[in-house]
């Protein structure tokens, strides 16, 4: 399993509400988007880092690997909104390094938003919040599937991966090529394999076509959403007073 | 008494290879019964047609005596009574935790979110398993995966529990550990029945044997008079449980006696090897063998 999904289930405030979490994540992603980047973006990107690794004890390492990928596309980007290529060849743009700081700032505040949500609150429960607003049935029991089945499948990949690589599969990049190849074309029948069992089981249990399970969603605590909402109104008026 | 009955059944699969080809197969109240038989003798097949997931092409499966509906209301009647494991528990368990998928089946019976509630936690109870409740599915051993799959299948409280190949791929703990929470459901009311290639589990654990080759039943009857067939079993292409060999042999030898028990365990055989070193055992070598147990 991943990493990701690991924290996600592992860290201390897995059994926080899922509303608590997703108006801190969310409502600072809003404050990050409106408000103007400076400094905006740097008090929601503390208070999401400060949350995350001191209240629900991420562990650090993860949350920086998790934010490096990102973070290196989002220079990428930067960049190019500093530049400009005209008659005159490639030059500086005018205002450009302003936009792109003031962009760069206002992404990573973001992402920091969202990975938060991502490694204090595993999938399922995002997909059950998703479902108590309102969102189909349909929707959310395929998403629910596709995520059990990522797992499953990403093990039976690395199975025959490790497989090939145990008959030389792997020398030369065109071997490698040709047995990345056999392998995705073996995925395929395997996963409508297992989608047909896993339907002969489901039946065996009474399933008719709807996924009903219990489940006891944490009840949302009136001294953590008013905590959370004081933060954002705290970051919202910074963020306006200071720029 | 007969619970579930399969009368002459033949079934293809797509494609047409014949999978059981005029199967009998009787399942009595309270016997545990083992299905024996090689890979690929239509074991897994005839499990799936004793829940109605798959339809004779011919012959019926009998509930209490009478023939099943393949309507939505019959299915859902009979599944209800009749549970199935499949052998993979990854091709079982779908939610996120292992109380919420083990809610799954309590709840397409129609119970309320709290006897729904109180079946899971029996269920998880009857397997030792209560400390998995809030685990994710997919961060559980291979063993546990199997307990909770089981769960899943007891918490809708089944007449007749049908498990695929129960303790294939467990290790020797794990195996006792389940067969032992097999034994506790079997005495809450649950008929067991299971398939499996093991002539020693079958000797050890089931009190009826099916004996399975190409898609039919050779014989049925009490677990012993069928592994001792010599006959019987190589046409199965199986070979006699060790101890139930060694309960013979001492029994020619005259190391024990007609109406002792064949040993069942190996305790029992150790037993047996003792006494005989004391011995402490009927002199006269008894006519012919036969089995006497049960």
């Amino acid at each position: 399993m991943s990493p990701v999904d690991r924290v996600a289930h592992l860290n201390r405030w897995r059994h926080r509400s899922l509303g608590e979490k997703a108006t801190l994540a969310l409502g600072m992603l809003l404050l990050a988007i409106i408000l103007p980047p400076y400094p905006a973006a740097g008090v929601v990107a503390a208070v999401m880092t400060v949350a995350a690794l001191a209240g629900a004890r991420v562990p650090a390492r993860v949350w920086l690997a998790c934010a490096a990928g990102p973070t290196g596309f989002l220079l990428v980007g930067a960049v190019s909104l500093m530049v400009r290529v005209d008659a005159g060849g490639l030059g500086l743009a005018p205002g450009g390094v302003a936009a792109a700081a003031g962009l760069a700032a206002r992404s990573m505040a973001g992402v920091t938003c969202l990975l938060f949500l991502a490694l204090t609150t595993p999938a399922t429960d995002l997909i059950a919040g998703l479902r108590r607003l309102g969102v189909p049935a349909e929707i959310t029991e395929v998403a629910l599937l596709m995520y059990r089945f990522l797992f499953l499948l990403g093990d039976t990949a690395m199975a025959m991966d490790a497989a090939q690589a145990a008959r030389l599969g792997h020398v030369g990049p065109r071997r490698r090529l040709r047995s990345l190849g056999g392998l995705i074309a073996n995925l395929l029948p395997r996963a409508l394999d297992r989608a047909r069992r896993l339907e002969v089981g489901l039946a065996a249990r009474g399933w008719d076509g709807e996924m009903r399970v219990l489940s006891n969603p944490a009840r949302l605590s009136a001294p953590g959403l008013a905590v959370v909402l004081l933060l954002e109104v705290g970051t919202a008026v910074l963020g306006v007073t200071l720029s | 008494m007969t619970l579930l009955e399969a009368r002459g059944l033949t079934y293809a699969y797509p494609g047409g290879v014949a999978a059981l080809s005029g199967l009998d197969l009787r399942v009595e109240r309270g016997r545990r019964l083992a299905i024996l038989g090689p890979n690929g003798a239509g074991k897994t097949t005839v499990l799936l047609h004793l829940n109605g997931t798959l339809r004779p092409l011919s012959g019926q499966v009998r509930l209490d005596g009478a023939a099943t509906g393949y309507s939505r209301a019959d299915l859902s009647a009979w599944r209800r009574r009749v549970g199935l494991v499949l052998q993979d528990a990854d091709d079982q368990l779908f939610a996120a935790t292992v109380a919420e998928d083990v809610s799954f089946g309590p709840l397409n019976l129609g119970l309320d979110d709290a006897a729904a509630r109180q079946r899971v936690e029996e269920a998880l109870a009857a397997l030792r398993i209560e400390d998995l409740a809030q685990r994710p599915t997919h961060m559980l051993s291979f063993g546990q995966k199997k307990r909770v799959a089981i769960a899943g299948a007891v918490a809708m409280r089944p007449e007749v529990l049908l498990l695929d190949e129960p303790t294939a791929g467990l290790d020797h703990h794990g195996s006792v550990h389940l067969l032992a929470v097999l034994e506790q459901l079997e005495a809450m009311g649950t008929t067991l029945v299971f398939t499996t290639h093991d002539v020693d589990l079958a000797y050890g654990f089931a009190h009826e044997v099916a004996l399975f080759e190409g898609g039919k039943v050779l014989a049925q009857g009490a677990a012993v008079a069928i592994l001792a067939d010599a006959d019987l079993m190589a046409r199965a292409h199986l070979q006699a449980p060790f101890l139930l060999e060694l309960g013979l042999k001492a029994r020619r030898l005259g190391l024990l006696a007609e109406d002792d028990m064949l040993p069942r365990d190996r305790f029992e055989a150790l037993r047996l090897l003792e006494r005989a070193a004391a011995g402490l055992l009927p002199v006269t070598p008894p006519p012919s063998p036969k089995c006497s147990r049960r």
